[in-house]
């Protein structure tokens, strides 16, 4: 049978094996994200609120374009659900995990999922989408990253030395002396001194009240955080792996009513894939409803 | 990838950036023969850069046995293994450097430790390799059974691999003496460069998510002081100062000379293709085949060079410097039986005798009234 054929047709044809399955019928958008004008913004991944919203399959690709790259693809695809309330955009993205990994440390990786949105649309970006690989000078993306890590901390692990390693036993720091009463300015800006990414408020050390991060880009290694984080978060484990809502502004100048691009990626922990070892859309045509 | 000079391998090499010299280089020398491995320097380092939450098993700098003891574990055999046996021929390096064996995809032939592999920070110590003693021994070089003491910290490597491995450019030599950083407040933890770090200098802190690693005491530096870890050397093993390339080796800078002129100080690992810029002069009592995979083809000549220091005065008179201050020796200068030190300004720093003056005590003092005791 024709390949390519097969590839087209697939889509269909789950959506009539669904349409035939005795359970409800899911609704499918084969081509592109569909974000679903909603004044509600489900927020949680269990929202009953997505179960209204058409489901994409996005491929996923190996990252094989800049070292490191993924030679053995891993995460084959994903389902991509958005609902949008005219300002605001939440995504639902739901992916198998074999081994689930919600920890960091030496060789741990975390799960992880990011989006990413051109920078600007419409009028103010002429011209073809930027590339799809993180962006390019001159055109910019916008990315959210939500990592199972920090959404264990959010959901009420410790983020303590002690909740990663129960067993470990450490005779003395030196900004928690006697000398310091816990949670003084001096104690806390004493303690900051020794934890340097901290200190130079890399965004990556915490302390954290959300399991997602704003960055931008400008091609592969220009990533950088946004201004500041206003995305919020919220991942679940399933049965087969995660699920994750992540609700964030619309880019500038992505209105209702009209057309852009988004790409997704995975990244296993338990692989080993972190930063460029990932796996990657290319760009999917996203569709914001207009006014019902 | 660009194709760059290494004169510790004798030829040009592949590696993932142009050359790019600093001003000048960040270099030290250690005598592994005056180590005893007490780790004052590893204390030194941790209470002054790594006690912080998330850095409880980092070890900027550390003292391991060898041949049996490595931090993390197995750290040099296991890149050893994933190079497999490779030529020298003469002072050439005819094999394959660890950016010319990179498999497709990567940036370097790299490999990362578990997290079990950092949990053996004394992995044998004191244990013994070679021939088993039976019916006693004799004294012979090199020993029939031996161990040695490696002292390590970051090699501020020319060619960091560290720098090389890292996809968002987090890390950077500094071109004022080319110190190696990780920029902690770029630095996303994706952890490429304990990854690509042959001699695994780069740690991860789990509770910032990011990667740290010796600093070379850059604080100091810039105040021509030497690091807190040779600093606190009681065995006064080390001296920090700064290396040329071999045709501009200034005969009176003591890390020029001692690499450069009389060669008695060699790379660890020069094979892996970083041009690293610890130099050991390495231990007289191990075998030398052993040696010469750790410190490259010099390391007969240098063993040779080291024994006859006795009868060399410049050059036991260097190595008296070692840790008899804390200011960095720029140049150093023999006057008859006393070295002498200066500054980056030719000032004097200090002078030592070559060789320290003996007092013999009789049995009693009788103007004290005591029988001294040895204390020591």
């Amino acid at each position: 049978m024709d390949r390519s054929l097969t590839k087209a047709a697939l889509p269909c044809m789950i959506a009539a094996a669904l349409a035939c399955s005795g359970r409800p019928q899911r609704a499918v958008s084969p081509a592109e994200v569909r974000a679903v004008r909603s004044a509600h913004l489900p927020a949680t991944p269990d929202d009953p609120a997505w179960a209204r919203v058409p489901v994409h399959p996005a491929q996923l690709l190996p990252q094989d374009v800049v070292e490191p790259r993924v030679l053995a693809p891993t995460t084959a695809s994903l389902e991509a659900q958005a609902v949008t309330d005219g300002a605001s955009i939440a995504f639902r993205l739901t992916w198998a995990a074999p081994a689930r990994s919600d920890r960091t440390g030496p060789a741990i990786f975390s799960d992880a999922c990011a989006l990413q949105l051109p920078a600007t649309n419409g009028l103010d970006a002429p011209g073809p989408a930027p590339n799809p690989m993180m962006g390019e000078a001159g055109r910019p993306v916008e990315i959210t990253y939500w990592r199972a890590t920090w959404q264990a901390t959010v959901d009420g692990r410790p983020d303590t030395l002690a909740a990663l390693y129960p067993n470990a036993k450490v005779d003395h720091y030196p900004f928690e002396s006697a000398s310091l009463a816990p949670g003084s300015p001096e104690q806390l800006a004493m303690a900051k001194r020794y934890a340097p990414a901290r200190a130079l408020g890399n965004t990556m050390a915490g302390p954290r009240d959300r399991p997602v991060q704003d960055l931008a880009a400008s091609g592969p290694g220009t990533l950088r955080p946004a201004d500041r984080t206003v995305s919020t978060g919220a991942g679940k484990a399933t049965t087969t792996g995660w699920s994750v809502v992540i609700v964030r502004p619309l880019p500038k100048g992505l209105v209702t009513g009209s057309r852009s691009q988004v790409a997704f990626a995975v990244w296993q922990g338990s692989k080993g894939e972190v930063g460029a070892r990932k796996m990657r859309s290319g760009w999917i045509p996203l569709a914001v409803e207009g006014r019902q | 990838m660009a194709l760059v000079r290494n004169w510790q391998i004798g030829r040009s090499m592949s590696y993932w950036y142009p050359e790019s010299r600093p001003q000048r280089q960040f270099a030290a020398v250690f005598d592994v023969n005056k180590c005893i491995a007490c780790q004052t320097c590893t204390i030194a380092c941790k209470t002054t850069w790594t006690s912080g939450k998330g850095q409880e098993y980092m070890l900027f700098n550390n003292v391991e046995t060898k041949p049996y003891g490595y931090y993390p574990l197995g750290w040099d055999v296991k890149v050893l293994e994933k190079l497999g046996p490779q030529p020298w021929e003469g002072g050439r390096y005819a094999g394959r450097t660890i950016f010319e064996a990179a498999e497709a995809g990567e940036r370097t032939a790299g490999w990362r430790p578990d997290e079990l592999d950092y949990s053996y920070p004394n992995v044998g110590e004191d244990d013994c390799a070679g021939q088993a003693i039976v019916n006693g021994a004799y004294y012979q070089l090199p020993h029939l059974s031996w161990f040695f003491y490696l002292a390590r910290i970051c090699n501020h490597c020319t060619y960091p691999a560290c720098l090389a491995s890292c996809p968002r450019g987090s890390i950077y030599k500094r071109p004022e003496d080319g110190i190696v950083l990780v920029d902690q407040g770029r630095c996303r933890g994706y952890q490429e460069c304990v990854r690509g770090c042959p001699y695994k200098k780069v740690f991860f802190n789990p509770m910032t998510g990011t990667s740290e690693k010796c600093i070379a005491c850059f604080p100091k530096i810039e105040q021509g002081l030497s690091p807190q870890c040779f600093l606190n050397c009681i065995g006064k093993i080390r001296s920090a100062g700064f290396v040329h390339l071999p045709e501009k080796a200034d005969a009176e800078n003591p890390i020029d000379y001692l690499v450069h002129v009389r060669k008695v100080a060699l790379p660890l690992f020069p094979q892996l293709g970083l041009e690293p810029n610890v130099y050991y002069v390495p231990p007289l009592h191990a075998p030398e085949p052993f040696l010469e995979q750790m410190f490259g083809p010099g390391v007969h000549e240098a063993l040779r060079t080291y024994r006859n220091a006795r009868n060399d005065p410049d050059l036991a008179g260097l190595i008296a410097l070692f840790g008899s201050t804390e200011r960095i020796i720029h140049r150093f200068k023999r006057r008859g039986e006393t070295m002498y030190g200066y500054d980056d300004r030719g000032s004097e720093i200090l002078h030592v005798p070559i060789t320290e003056p003996v007092q013999v005590l009789t049995a009693f003092d009788p103007r004290r009234g005591v029988a001294p005791a040895n204390i020591t």
